[in-house]
């Protein structure tokens, strides 16, 4: 009984601190033991799988967002500080 | 203990894939020109008043200045006046420009500044100071959903109004390192906050966007 305890116990301190750093994680921003610590709880947790999987899968996405360019743009500023309009 | 979790890691790897992948790559189009000696000549003939360097420097910078600027607004020609409007103070100020900070991130915090005073003064389009950043618990695993592949320009929408949609404090981190590609540093020099301040709000804003699409997900499902 006790044992289950500590053992939700430590699950859950580890859900927190697994969900609070998985941008680190995904930005490689950890330190190895760090990397692991992560990892043995996504193996784990299949929320904070989802999570992972689909963050990572957002940021690449964002990454793909377009861009669209302004013809021109550059030679307008520098009309503008030569004082033309 | 640690044995039974290393197995269950290594089943649950498997099972799912891609679960444990290496950290994503960094972004193949880095959003401004890397400082280097020819750009620092510039900066130094421009504080000395040598307009044509400046006006170089503006060549350099201007079309992801826009890009950047163009995230907050929303509007082409707003985007393009307040990047015109960042030159013209940058040209005016440059004396005062510390040579120990990067010019681009000098020139992004003018920029992103003039943007966030527009959009304060525009009537919000949410109310919220705070943001909404947990996981819905009913979403499923949408990470390698076909149908969201085939959907790429309605997702692509619904990440730009998820991001539009976050408070301006959280919305700045996404957009310059996310969207962007500046690194975790630079980000923070821009925004002028403390890197840990940067990365708990970096963390938080891309978590709310994550939730747009589980979102979404769910409302193209039902």
């Amino acid at each position: 009984m006790i044992r289950r305890f500590l053992e939700r116990r430590r699950y859950m301190r580890e859900h927190r601190w697994t969900h609070a750093h998985l941008s680190d994680y995904l930005d490689d921003e950890l330190a190895p033991r760090e990397r692991e610590r992560v990892e043995e709880h996504v193996g784990i947790c299949p929320h904070c799988r989802r999570v992972l999987r689909t963050l990572r899968r957002t940021l690449e996405s964002l990454m793909e967002l377009p861009v669209e360019p302004r013809p021109g743009l550059a030679d307008g500023v520098i009309r503008r500080l030569g004082g033309k309009p | 203990m640690l044995a039974t979790l290393a197995a269950a890691s290594s089943s649950a790897c498997q099972a799912t894939g891609d679960g444990f992948a290496p950290p994503r790559p960094r972004r193949p189009r880095v959003s401004a020109p890397k400082p280097d000696s020819a750009e620092g000549q510039l900066v130094e003939r421009s504080k000395a008043g040598d307009r044509l360097a400046f006006e170089e420097l503006v060549r350099r910078h201007a079309d992801r200045l826009y890009a950047v600027v163009l995230r907050f607004v929303a509007d082409a020609d707003e985007a393009e006046e307040i990047t015109q409007e960042t030159f013209l103070r940058a040209w005016r100020s440059i004396e005062r420009f510390e040579l120990r900070s990067r010019f681009f991130t000098w020139l992004y915090r003018i920029g992103i500044n003039e943007a966030k005073r527009r959009a304060e003064r525009r009537p919000p389009v949410s109310t919220a100071s705070s943001i909404e950043d947990s996981p819905l618990e009913d979403a499923p695993d949408w990470s390698d959903a076909p149908e969201l592949r085939a959907q790429q320009g309605h997702l692509r929408q619904v990440l730009q109004e998820a991001v539009r949609a976050l408070p301006i404090e959280y919305r700045a981190p996404l957009i310059l390192r996310d969207v962007e590609g500046l690194t975790t540093q630079e980000g923070a020099e821009v925004t002028q906050l403390s890197e840990a301040a940067f990365k708990s709000r970096l963390h938080r804003a891309r978590l709310a966007v994550r939730r747009a699409v589980d979102e979404y997900y769910l409302e193209s499902e039902g």
